[in-house]
């Protein structure tokens, strides 16, 4: 059943790129509206052997990876005061809420405007996204614990202390995992928008420097790159999520 | 006492907000005090009247590829759930352009139907799509695994099957995919305005930005929150709605 699905799936991708290749190839004169998968795969190894794309790709990786674990460390601490207190729940609630509805898109200008275009602007951004999805799921998971738990926690003489670590940080895992699954797509997008409207490394400025110059195989190296990075974290979040939290259906996307 | 606290976070958040803006930043190009920005918007609103164009402009992208997205993302959702044949070929294709940053495709979007409304309102389908696609397709999986044998014991054909019982049952998947697509969806106005659009809230806000003028700026990013939590609430009550039944399940 896996197996086949798994054929399926390879027999759909390949057979997708054949005709791409020769329907480009046959009806289309250039390559500037679609470019066949061999010359994007030819810009590829051009752009990778000149070390262009290393650069880049380095950037956005760092920017990125600046950025999440922040909004890991501060998102888990400020979701389980969230979830302990009920004050300091209200307190930050209509503020979350209000950055939570608000697209990631619209606050780009701002961020730029007050940390410049350099790196710092693109880390503000992946953490201001990821540390609002992490704070809601890891106060949601705190709030939500077996109270049984807690009693043998109790029954335990467990320490204030060794609760959270041992009780309450665990059970609220999955949660918090959930919470960076939902944050790692909207921040991959929050900073290549960075990158597209002010800077001058990264994927984003890439994709921005292909697509002015018309570049359309260019543009689509970058577009397969995106793509690679966004299946690769979603993936290993998922991998993540199945191992800590192996009862839940595990979402296929 | 419950919403004091949260009213008290929110009028000490906007006092502090002023206080920040007016006697510690005091630049007005990095930030201007929620009183001059409600003051621009009622000025925008009521005044000059011009963010209605921009509004309106927003809107109909956002509706179009809305429309479309439900159109084609509710039916091959349904087929993939019903179809193992369909769903392995187009699973690898869908899982690529999903978990794909939207923005790689907007300049091939843009490349392909031109600056005008049409590459807008494939951003915006793009945007849409996968979220009401995705929950038709789980929808209807859960929906066809539990009640097609009450069908069968009622000795249903196919098509009616399919009209009196799978299709109201998985209404509420749909409009759950749907409540997810608004907020997406202006997501993919915000991008598809950004790129060659001389009107529209998102070009509000680049342009705002780009001139450092901060009202308009904070006017665009609260219009868009406004936008995003009525079209969110106002499926919410469609759900409710839709779906009565779903109420009394709670209330028992």
């Amino acid at each position: 059943m896996q197996q086949r699905g798994l054929r399926r799936g390879l027999l759909s991708i390949l057979g997708g790129l054949i005709l791409w290749e020769v329907l480009t190839r046959l009806l289309l004169e250039d390559e500037l509206l679609i470019p066949p998968p061999t010359s994007v795969a030819r810009s590829l190894w051009k752009l990778s052997f000149a070390g262009e794309l290393n650069r880049h790709l380095y950037a956005t990786l760092f920017e990125f990876a600046c950025g999440f674990s922040t909004a890991c460390a501060v998102g888990i601490f400020l979701g389980y005061l969230m979830g302990r207190y009920r004050w300091f729940d209200e307190l930050m609630d209509p503020w979350i809420a209000t950055l939570y509805s608000i697209p990631v898109i619209a606050f780009v200008p701002l961020i730029i405007i007050w940390f410049g275009i350099g790196l710092f602007s693109k880390i503000v951004v992946v953490f201001k996204i990821t540390a609002v999805a992490i704070m809601l799921n890891t106060a949601a998971g705190i709030k939500n614990i077996d109270p049984v738990w807690l009693e043998l926690s109790r029954s335990m003489r467990l320490s204030p202390w060794e609760t959270t670590a041992k009780i309450r940080l665990p059970a609220a895992l999955p949660y918090i995992i959930t919470g960076m699954r939902l944050g790692v797509g909207r921040a991959l997008l929050g900073v290549i928008v960075a990158e597209l409207m002010a800077a001058n490394e990264g994927l984003g400025y890439l994709l921005r420097e292909a697509s002015e110059t018309w570049d359309s195989p260019k543009l689509f190296v970058t577009v397969v790159l995106l793509a690679a990075m966004g299946m690769g974290s979603f993936g290993l979040i998922k991998k993540g999520e199945q191992r800590l939290a192996p009862w839940r259906e595990s979402a296929e996307w | 006492m419950k919403g004091m606290l949260r009213l008290a976070s929110i009028a000490g958040g906007l006092v502090l907000w002023h206080v920040l803006a007016v006697w510690v930043i005091d630049d007005s190009v990095l930030l201007v005090s929620p009183l001059v920005v409600v003051a621009k918007g009622y000025e925008m609103l009521f005044v000059t009247a011009d963010l209605y164009p921009h509004l309106f402009a927003s809107w109909w992208i956002f509706f179009y590829g809305m429309i479309l997205a439900a159109l084609v993302g509710i039916p091959v959702g349904f087929l993939m759930a019903l179809s193992p044949l369909v769903r392995d070929y187009i699973a690898p294709w869908m899982t690529a352009l999903y978990t794909t940053p939207r923005i790689a495709f907007a300049p091939v979007l843009l490349l392909w139907f031109g600056i005008d409304i049409g590459s807008k309102i494939a951003i915006v389908f793009l945007g849409c799509v996968f979220p009401i696609l995705i929950n038709s397709f789980y929808g209807m999986r859960v929906v066809s695994r539990e009640f097609v044998e009450v069908g069968r014991s009622f000795r249903l054909s196919g098509g009616r099957l399919f009209l009196k019982i799978l299709l109201p049952a998985s209404v509420p998947f749909i409009l759950a995919g749907l409540r997810l697509a608004v907020g997406r969806g202006l997501t993919g106005v915000a991008i598809a305005e950004w790129f060659g659009a001389t009107e529209g809230l998102g070009y509000l806000i680049f342009f705002a930005g780009q001139t450092l003028n901060m009202p308009i700026l904070f006017v665009g990013v609260a219009v868009f929150g406004v936008l995003g939590v009525l079209g969110f609430q106002f499926l919410q009550i469609i759900e409710d709605l839709a779906t009565p039944w779903k109420k009394e399940l709670e209330a028992k």
